[in-house]
């Protein structure tokens, strides 16, 4: 059948589910030992970790922390090199039956991957619904309220190529919700969207997650995380520096942006006033350090408290 | 208008000191022109080889140019050949930039929208700036040696001296009208889309041309060209030269004509230039409007069409069908397409018109575009993952790939018929028709065959960005093994079908040679079959590889 049916995931008794704080269900999402080396370089260190179903999960961290990496490898993209994944309990990287009941159940939008540009945005669905073996008329029918509710049928007959940023995740975000995934993993869903796209997005998406079905989305904005998720992992230098409920992250500090400054180590770093004492002031003689200097500070600080 | 000139230039910011030491804007874009050529040769290893080879190349065949017109002159054709050089050298410096996205930073106006320039002191600036690099330097050795084949006594001469800096500093100011009159086209993803398709272009020319250059062989003799020379002697910057040979010959008014022709031309082209400058830098951005403008243009119903209707349903249909869509809307998938099918009418029938061809010729056609199902998914560029997300076991790639192999066959399985029954036609060779339709679809099967198999074996990225690039750095020695793997292993697949067919001929058994037909058919279908069931669980296997390989473009 080619709706999946999200109770009977829930109603699983879950064994496993040791460190998911109020959830007795099968983990959305669990890591174990999960490794992966570009060259010399390890992406991802080692890590684990448990997301728990029918949760709002934000992955956080800063570039390069391997945020990108691991969701490629949770989602079936990039082979690691040692670790086990399980989602919704089954195994990404078993048997092709495992992977069959993994890559049913999940939805992607992967960040820096292409789509099919060349079909407009309705055909790109069509072809991403048939291919997963919907039948056609109901393929039709969904595409035509996923463009309806993301604001795109205006462009349906444009070529996707031709899409702007915000268009192109709204259209990848269809095309992943068509299926009607039990997880649906979104890769920096918010980069380069304006705040009318973003607001669309974000209304699907909560609708999705009320219907008890699980997002986990990366994103290198707090604001955003902390209003949207109640899970959350902070990842830096390819390791898992926390992971838990908001409040369990958050601590007793006064935001999430605060609390991730201090868990990936850069919070006692000052911004470079006096070597830019020059910077502002107005006349431009290099004799007002004193005023430039504040001015800087104020300026940078402002960043960290919304 | 406006912004420029109301603009102030540099020097006129500190009123009360006297004006500083400011370097003129013309020797300020002729050094930025030369730092740009200096940088070039500061690339990483590969880049600085290709650009001194280049430049060794540039110098040889300059020098090569002008040693054959100094052999050229007095020869009875050299007035024909010089005016219509020049002619060709300015129409390729006009269209060379719409094709060939050049590196010369100088050159985008957009880069200079934020300076405070006017746009007369910029224009000439930028066209002595322009007149720096390999190119101009090239054409002045080109005008150099056409002037050099046709000057003749000291009116010639004074008329050379004239015409070779007109002639360069012509086909460079053409160039730059042109693409200052066509930056809105270059930069909207419609003209990108276009310069992706010049490979085709200069492919499917050259053919002509070699075909041309045949047939002005076989005519023994410039004979035919002399009245388009006659023509172009009177355009410019080519009438510059005519106005040499005109000179050499004593038609001192004809000569004066020309000169002045072609010098009107420089005016007209630089004001040309100057207004589509000064249009450019005030109005927005191309990119924007050409997304825009064309939103209205595509209203025809998506999702199923026609085609849709046509096709089977499901996970076969849809790949069909996005197949065939992306052979007519992805430029470098139709490029290459059109190439192939060019090619493979264009060879055939033309070696048969011309009374060499033999019907087995027609097999060149099933070449070509078989190879089309080669790195299928390196096609796909990283949009492959919408592709690999579907796909979980051997089935479902099998089912991935011979709908792959269908939409190709739907086009090549009755081109090929067609172009060798055109061949027959041509030759009236309807005895051969049976063996030679064998013979190709018996190749066409083992290519598509083995091209599933490389598919799934050695996918590689196609960079999308390049008309010329089909392979990034560090890929290009596995794309070769692929294809020149791919052809001599299918040539072998076939050699049972050729033996046959040789047999046959050998033993005189020529009544029996209708059956190459039928074997050719079941065979190719065979070999297809068996690359897929080959290439399936390899696929399957294989998917975050084939994603990684084809995701560098």
């Amino acid at each position: 059948m080619p709706d999946q049916a999200f109770d009977g995931v829930f109603e699983k008794a879950g064994a496993t589910a040791g460190t998911t704080p109020g959830s007795g269900a099968v983990p959305a999402v669990r890591v174990e030992g999960l490794w992966k080396r570009f060259g010399q370089q390890i992406a991802v260190n080692g890590i684990d970790l448990v997301l728990p179903a029918g949760k709002f999960i934000g992955l956080v961290g800063p570039n390069g922390a391997g945020k990108t990496t691991t969701l490629s490898m949770i989602t079936g993209l990039l082979r690691p090199d040692q670790g086990r994944i399980l989602v919704a309990g089954h195994d990404v990287w078993a048997d092709p039956e495992s992977v069959a009941q993994v890559k049913a159940r999940i939805g992607i939008l992967p960040e820096g991957l292409r789509l099919f540009e060349r079909l407009s945005g309705r055909e790109l669905l069509a072809y991403s619904g048939r291919l997963r073996g919907l039948p056609g008329a109901e393929v039709d029918k969904r595409a035509s309220q996923l463009l309806d509710v993301l604001d795109l049928t205006g462009s349906q007959n444009k070529l996707v190529v031709d899409y702007s940023t915000g268009m192109r995740k709204k259209i990848g975000l269809a095309a992943a919700l068509l299926h009607n995934p039990e997880v649906l993993f979104l890769d920096e869903p918010f980069e380069g969207v304006d705040p009318v796209s973003a607001q669309t997005i974000r209304g699907v998406l909560e609708r999705y997650t009320q219907s008890g079905a699980t997002v986990v989305f990366s994103s290198h904005v707090m604001e955003l995380v902390e209003s949207l998720c109640d899970w959350v992992a902070v990842m830096a230098a390819g390791r898992i520096r926390a992971q838990g409920t908001l409040a369990e992250v958050r601590g007793d500090r006064p935001s999430l942006q605060a609390a991730f400054l201090e868990l990936v180590g850069a919070s006692g770093r000052e911004t470079a006033g006096e070597s830019l004492d020059w910077l502002g002031g107005g006349a431009g003689s290099a004799g007002t350090s004193g005023a430039s200097g504040s001015a800087g500070a104020s300026g940078a600080s402002g960043g960290t408290q919304r | 208008m406006s912004t420029n000139a109301t603009a102030l230039s540099p020097s006129a910011s500190p009123s009360s000191t006297p004006p500083s030491p400011v370097p003129s804007l013309t020797s300020v874009f002729v050094r930025l022109k030369l730092s740009l050529l200096k940088n070039g040769l500061r690339q990483s290893g590969g880049r600085t080889a290709a650009y001194i080879a280049s430049i060794v190349l540039g110098v040889l065949f300059a020098a090569a140019m002008v040693l054959s017109s100094v052999l050229l002159r007095g020869s009875a054709d050299a007035d024909t050949i010089a005016v219509l050089l020049t002619g060709v050298v300015a129409l390729s410096w006009a269209v060379m930039p719409l094709f060939v996205p050049t590196g010369d930073e100088t050159l985008d106006p957009s880069r200079l929208v934020m300076l405070p320039l006017r746009p007369r002191p910029l224009v000439r600036a930028l066209l002595v700036a322009s007149l720096v690099g390999i190119g101009p330097v090239l054409t002045l050795c080109l005008a150099f040696g056409a002037a050099v084949s046709v000057a003749h006594g000291a009116a010639g001469t004074v008329v050379a001296v004239l015409a070779v800096p007109l002639v360069t500093v012509v086909c460079v100011a053409l160039s730059r009208a042109v693409v200052a009159a066509n930056i809105r086209l270059l930069t909207s993803r419609k003209g990108r889309d276009l310069a992706l398709l010049s490979g085709l272009v200069i492919a499917v020319g050259m053919q002509l041309v070699n075909f041309g250059a045949q047939r002005l062989g076989q005519a023994g003799g410039l004979g035919p060209l002399e009245p388009a020379a006659a023509v172009v002697g009177w355009l410019p910057p080519a009438a510059a030269i005519g106005a040499v040979d005109a000179a050499s010959t004593g038609d001192y008014a004809v000569a004066a004509a020309r000169l002045l022709l072609t010098a009107a031309t420089l005016v007209a082209l630089v004001y040309w230039w100057q207004r589509s400058l000064v249009k450019l830098m005030v109005e927005p951005d191309g990119s924007t409007i050409g997304a825009s403008s064309d939103k209205g243009v595509r209203e025809k119903s998506g999702g199923t069409g026609l085609l849709g209707r046509m096709l089977p349903v499901g996970r076969t249909g849809a790949t069909m069908e996005r197949t065939l869509r992306y052979i007519w809307r992805d430029p470098k998938t139709k490029a290459a397409w059109v190439t192939s099918l060019a090619m493979g009418l264009i060879v055939p029938l033309f070696n048969a018109f011309q009374g060499t061809g033999s019907i087995y010729w027609a097999c060149f056609a099933s070449g070509m575009l078989g190879v089309q199902m080669y790195n299928q998914f390196g096609q796909d560029t990283s949009a492959f993952w919408m592709v690999a997300q579907t796909i979980s076991t051997t089935a479902d790639a099998y089912a991935e790939l011979r709908a792959r192999a269908l939409a190709l066959l739907s086009v090549t399985l009755p081109f090929t018929a067609l172009v060798t029954v055109a061949t027959a036609a041509v030759l009236g060779d309807w005895s051969a028709l049976p063996e030679a339709l064998g013979l190709s679809f018996g190749l066409l099967g083992a290519l598509l065959g083995s091209g599933a198999v490389a598919s799934a074996v050695f996918p590689y990225s196609i960079p999308q960005d390049s008309g010329y690039k089909n392979v990034v750095p560090g890929q290009g020695g596995l794309a070769w093994m692929s294809i020149l793997g791919g052809m001599i292993g299918s040539m072998l697949l076939c050699a049972p079908l050729i033996g046959a067919t040789v047999y046959l001929h050998l033993s005189d058994q020529q009544s029996l040679l209708w059956i190459v037909l039928p074997a050719g058919v079941v065979y190719g279908a065979l070999l297809v079959q068996a690359g897929l069931k080959l290439a399936a669980p390899r696929t399957a296997r294989r998917l975050p590889e084939i994603l990684t390989a084809v995701s560098k473009g």
